[in-house]
């Protein structure tokens, strides 16, 4: 079943990605960089609507259209070229954290992924999609917020003694 | 909830800066003089960060299939190529 954010997000590639990607054309990107520039712009708008934090007023189209040319200009600064930014792209803020290289080596990334999906997808749902604990107890079916809140803690511990034995294997070898 | 949980509670609120100062101040101090504490929210930052990582791999990965499902309609496929021809 399509979800409401199924709908909106369709809405919004077909409505924006067009004007996103005439920007990148523009400055002589191609379609592959539009669509992931797009892409990424979009992740950082649901995140920005997570957390609260999106300016009053300015429509999702143009947010995720000045994100988008935000991302474009890093791209591009890289490379050597040079886009001008105008008007609301101060407001709009890029993750610092959002182009980072994963935190942990490759086979601990593996590793955590393989033995702790589940825990994974709890804190997920905790830390990225900022679920409150009457959500995550029912969503995940626990019986009480109780459970609900010490289950986030074990599967914290759970996750960072893997990273840390996994980390301290890869020092070793 | 047993002493390691609240440990990992504290931890975050650390992490999350949802400790008031005075209590950061003693935390901090407690690091100073206990590593085993220092290397415990080492490891819990680098898993809130990797709990971050994933979930915006996951995303990706998501909007990729929803770009190639978008792309099988050909009037969207056109308005999106024809800019780049």
């Amino acid at each position: 079943m399509r979800t409401h954010e199924d709908q909106w997000l369709e809405e919004i590639y077909r409505n924006t990605l067009p004007r996103v990607a005439g920007m990148i054309y523009r400055v002589g990107g191609h379609l592959e960089m539009a669509k992931d520039i797009f892409q990424d712009a979009v992740i950082i708008y649901l995140e920005k609507q997570q957390q609260n934090k999106l300016p009053a007023g300015v429509p999702a189209e143009a947010y995720i259209t000045g994100i988008a040319r935000i991302l474009a200009v890093r791209k591009l600064k890289q490379s050597g070229q040079h886009i001008p930014l105008d008007g609301m792209e101060g407001d709009i803020g890029v993750p610092a954290d959002y182009y980072a290289p994963p935190p942990v080596a490759k086979p601990v990334l593996e590793y955590v992924k393989a033995a702790g999906k589940k825990c994974l997808q709890l804190l997920h749902a905790f830390y990225y999609d900022h679920l409150s604990i009457p959500e995550i107890a029912a969503g995940f079916n626990f019986k009480t917020e109780h459970s609900a809140s010490v289950q986030k803690y074990k599967c914290l511990e759970k996750v960072r003694e893997q990273i840390k034995q996994s980390d301290y294997a890869e020092t070793v070898s | 909830m047993r002493k390691q949980l609240a440990e990992a509670q504290e931890i975050e609120q650390y992490l999350l800066r949802e400790m008031p100062v005075s209590s950061r101040l003693v935390f901090q101090a407690r690091m100073l003089v206990a590593p085993a504490l220092r290397e415990k929210v080492k490891y819990q930052r680098k898993t809130m960060q990797l709990v971050r990582w994933l979930a915006r791999e996951e995303k990706r990965n998501e909007l990729d299939q929803l770009f190639l499902r978008l792309m099988q309609d050909t009037a969207f496929n056109n308005s999106i190529t024809s800019i780049f021809k």
